[in-house]
């Protein structure tokens, strides 16, 4: 029982922590919230919903299609609400990703209608048993796919020539092109790899929890309690706060399961609304407490 | 010969800026319920007019005070749900439920503002969502009270004292006197120095800061007022459309109050009515587009963020100062102010001690027990090498950083943890490195508002005075006679963006002296100053020691600090190397070898 809704968490937590992490990455780069973030996991899942529906390509094929295709999405994006902005304040910005979010969002209830989809499987549905233990197949995939694209995200930004400049764009925009770094190429291509993240974890969320237009609003937030609780800008820190919101959202209304009189005291507390609201509140504890998160480091601004 | 009055001649009024538009936008509203001929018709006039107010309000948080806040939905659904539940379980009259509806989305904008208020732009957004969420969810979950996701129906139109409001025409007339109100409510709030600090806090927050004005309270007050103006219009729809359900709470209605403040226009009153207006007849004109009036939504909002900021009406005040230019109005007659307050302390003793300062930065220690004293009518020199600690102590005695150990005084006061604001109006003003005026507002205005505190400003005080604000023309004048003293009242009412650098660097000095101070601080003024207004400057400086000033100067120019300071302090490090006269400093053997270097070097 506790090791399923281990796993179940820690599959949701790898989710979370691919949507955290393409969130990050474009708000280091840019110093821009992007706020059409959840919509583009929202797209990832009908993406993928529209592909293997179309043809009968394998799970694994159809999440590379997913890529590919958010990757150009993000360009694109980045033509729309970014560019034609970077010399405003990153309000304006902020401002530009909400209109396109409403687009995204009512752009999607038409080609798909509002009721909820199922997205299709990373391999296969069903269960794995291993001895008395059996546990869905999509999460085992999710936790295996996610932790490779992570990885592979890592080693891109630390290991590889064009992940340095990337970083260098992100830590200092200006001393970059001072230094003839193509930055617009550079920015143009962290929104490609932040939408390309979040795709990817759209389509893994599709298949568990189903896919809506509006489900791009639920995601944002949560992408943004995940990077306030790891650290503003910290890439470590966001997967951290994926990882313990995504526990939290599943033991906490589990708790009644494992222990039986929790059952009795307070029924009202260990629902999922109850469990959403307790998240939020949490978040504003944070970020009355310790604004800077678990690795964040206070910030003064120069005078 | 300069000819002014307190207010301008009737014609002039009214042909100023974009009025002409404007009168004619209120006549239409007003002749249009005479022309409208349904009740769908009249339904959709009504919630313009409810949408107007609420944006009206959003204005004060989103457009003044510059914070993007998404709750404005949330109270809009919290007055609606108030309403509906007072006036349906409880049988209230409108009376009691529109204050109440007014009433309970404020005390919920002070519940939060505490932990949410002081962030940074998006931190502050999307914790607001999270608010919204929470709210929502709420409604939802709390059936027995609130209906649950089918929400409450059957709730009354608007019954004052006993008399019902007839639905349909009246209710409309009802909803724009509202308006009209509110709308007067917020001109007479931002239309003077009130405004000017809201502006200043908004543009630039450190300056404002160094002027004296609470940034954090302004935010305060325009938030509530955000959600006051808020549960109006929601308890407004409840009488309205008779139903409320969690779609009140949703995102959509914040959207299209965001796409109606960035349209219209975020501070120009105008705006919320065109942009309200805008968006309520959007789905209306498309109606071919069906669900996907959205998308149209989105596209405007897109479209008018790249290419109209300011919104259609700053759009057509352009396009007015563009293609009909009107001369720019005469500055007000100075009004002498005093140089030096009447606040004295014992002669010869310390006006500010600083003792025993310590500030680090991770590992660095920026600041390490550095200590100085500066008399009234003294001129004090801090010298010393880049990153030597000077900025970052001059930021520890205005409070802008927190001194992590020591001690500052101010006439025997102990300031060392007051607010930052509160260090200014106690007698210190300063100047910066990279000057910060307000680029957009006027020479005048950017010194005017200094007189915020001076003019007992707050939030009390913009409601006096008829047309004009009688404590922003007094503060005018003054800024006049400042600017008069300092040789630019010819630039005063050009943007301060446009001056040339030196000219800038004499507005920001009469800002600093518009604060009466007791103490000037000065970082680098001579810097991108020729040689002429460098020996101007040093000149006005000696003068206004004399005068009983007490001033301490960040400097790196010798030739033009030397012969001005009384005294001179040399950091080194974080750590004061040497303290004296001129004369002593400039043969000091540290100083010259972490600082001044030698004829020797030089030539080298």
């Amino acid at each position: 029982m506790l090791s399923q809704i281990l796993l179940n968490a820690l599959a949701l937590g790898a989710s979370y922590a691919l949507v955290a992490l393409g969130f990050v990455v474009i708000l280091n780069a840019t110093g821009a919230v992007n706020f059409t973030h959840g919509d583009m996991v929202m797209a990832g899942g009908y993406v993928a919903l529209a592909v293997s529906s179309a043809t009968s390509l394998p799970g694994v094929a159809v999440l590379a299609l997913v890529i590919v295709a958010m990757a150009l999405v993000g360009f694109v994006f980045s033509g729309l609400a970014y560019f034609p902005l970077k010399s405003r304040p990153p309000v304006a910005i902020f401002i530009s990703t909400i209109a396109l979010g409403i687009i995204f969002q009512n752009s999607a209830n038409a080609l798909f209608s509002a009721e909820p989809r199922k997205g299709p499987p990373l391999f296969a549905d069903g269960l794995i048993t291993l001895g008395d233990i059996s546990m869905p197949r999509q999460a085992l995939a999710i936790i295996g796919v996610a932790a490779l694209l992570i990885l592979a995200q890592h080693l891109l930004l630390s290991r590889t020539s064009l992940g340095r400049k990337l970083r260098a764009t992100a830590q200092d925009r200006e001393m970059a092109a001072a230094i003839g770094l193509p930055v617009n190429a550079m920015i143009a291509l962290t929104f490609a790899m932040g939408a390309a993240l979040a795709g990817a974890a759209g389509m893994m969320l599709s298949n568990t929890f189903f896919v809506t237009p509006t489900d791009g609003s639920n995601y944002i937030v949560k992408a943004y309690i995940a990077v306030t609780i790891g650290g503003w800008g910290s890439l470590a820190g966001a997967v951290c706060g994926a990882l313990l919101i995504a526990l939290f959202e599943v033991l906490f209304p589990s708790l009644p399961l494992l222990i039986p009189s929790l059952k009795t005291l307070a029924p009202w507390l260990f629902t999922q609304t109850a469990s959403a609201i307790l998240l939020y509140l949490g978040l504003l504890a944070i970020m009355f407490f310790r604004p800077q998160g678990l690795f964040g480091e206070t910030v003064q601004r120069r005078v | 010969m300069s000819q002014t009055a307190l207010a301008p001649t009737p014609g002039a009024a009214l042909t100023a800026g974009i009025r002409p538009l404007l009168l004619l936008g209120v006549l239409c509203i007003a002749v249009w319920p005479a022309l409208v001929s349904s009740a769908y018709e009249l339904r959709i006039f009504t919630l313009v007019g409810i949408y107007a107010l609420m944006a009206l309000g959003y204005q004060f948080i989103f457009g003044h005070a510059g914070a993007l806040s998404l709750t404005q939905g949330t109270f809009f659904g919290v007055g609606a749900y108030v309403t509906a539940i007072l006036a349906t379980k409880f049988g209230l009259g409108a009376h009691l439920t529109l204050p109440l509806a007014a009433a309970v989305p404020v005390l919920l904008a002070a519940l939060i503002a505490a932990p949410v208020l002081r962030l940074e732009s998006h931190y502050f957004a999307l914790a607001t969502l999270g608010i919204g969420q929470v709210m929502l969810l709420s409604a939802i979950a709390w059936e027995p009270f609130t209906g649950g996701s089918n929400g409450i129906a059957g709730i009354p139109g608007v019954v004052l004292f006993g008399t019902a409001i007839p639905k349909g025409m009246g209710i409309a007339l009802f909803a724009w006197g509202a308006v009209a109100c509110a709308a007067l409510l917020s001109w007479r709030i931002t239309r003077g120095l009130y405004g000017a600090a809201l502006q200043v806090a908004r543009e630039n927050p450190i300056a404002a800061l160094s002027l004296g004005i609470d940034t954090a309270r302004l935010r305060f007050v325009c938030f509530l007022l955000s959600a006051a103006y808020a549960g109006l219009a929601g308890a407004l729809f409840a009488h309205t459309i008779r139903v409320v359900s969690p779609e009140t709470l949703e995102f959509p209605v914040m959207v299209a109050t965001l796409t109606i403040a960035v349209v219209g226009g975020r501070t120009h009153i105008a705006g919320a009515i065109l942009g309200a207006w805008l968006i309520i007849n959007l789905p209306e004109w498309f109606r071919g587009l069906d669900k996907y009036y959205l998308i149209a939504y989105g596209s405007a909002l897109l479209l008018t963020i790249i290419a109209a900021p300011y919104g259609l009406i700053g759009l057509l005040a352009k396009w007015r100062a563009r293609w009909f230019p009107e001369a720019p109005p005469p500055p007000p007659p100075p009004l002498a102010l005093p140089l030096r307050s009447s606040r004295a302390t014992g002669d010869g003793a310390a006006l500010l001690t600083v003792a025993g300062m310590v500030k680090s930065f991770g590992g660095v220690r920026a600041v390490d027990q550095v200590s100085l004293t500066v008399k009234l009518g003294e001129v004090v020199g801090l010298i010393g090498p880049n990153g030597s600690g000077k900025t970052t102590l001059i930021n520890m005695i205005t409070g802008i950083y927190r001194a992590d150990a020591g001690r500052v005084t101010l006439g025997g006061v102990d300031i060392t943890s007051a607010a930052s604001h509160d260090i200014a109006a106690s007698g210190i003003a300063r100047t910066f490195q990279n000057i910060n005026l307000v680029d957009e507002m006027t020479v005048l205005d950017n010194v005017a508002v200094a007189r915020y505190r001076h003019a007992g400003g707050g939030f009390r005080s913009s409601f006096g005075g008829g047309l004009t604000d009688p404590a922003w023309h007094l503060a005018r004048g003054h800024a006049m006679h400042l600017l008069a003293a300092l040789g630019v009242d010819d630039c005063a009412q050009r943007p301060a963006g446009d001056l040339a650098y030196g000219l800038k660097r004499r507005v920001e000095i009469a800002r600093a002296l518009a604060l009466e101070p007791r103490l000037l601080l000065l970082d680098e003024p001579a810097a991108g100053l020729n040689e002429s207004e460098q020996a101007d400057l040093a000149q006005r400086l000696r003068d206004f020691a004399r005068a009983g000033l007490a001033i301490l100067v960040i400097e790196h120019n010798m030739p033009f600090l030397m012969p001005l300071a009384d005294r001179m302090v040399c950091l080194d490090h974080g750590c004061v190397i040497a303290a004296g006269t001129p004369a002593a400093i400039r043969a000091n053997p540290q100083v010259i070898e972490a600082y001044l270097g030698t004829p020797e070097d030089a030539a080298a």
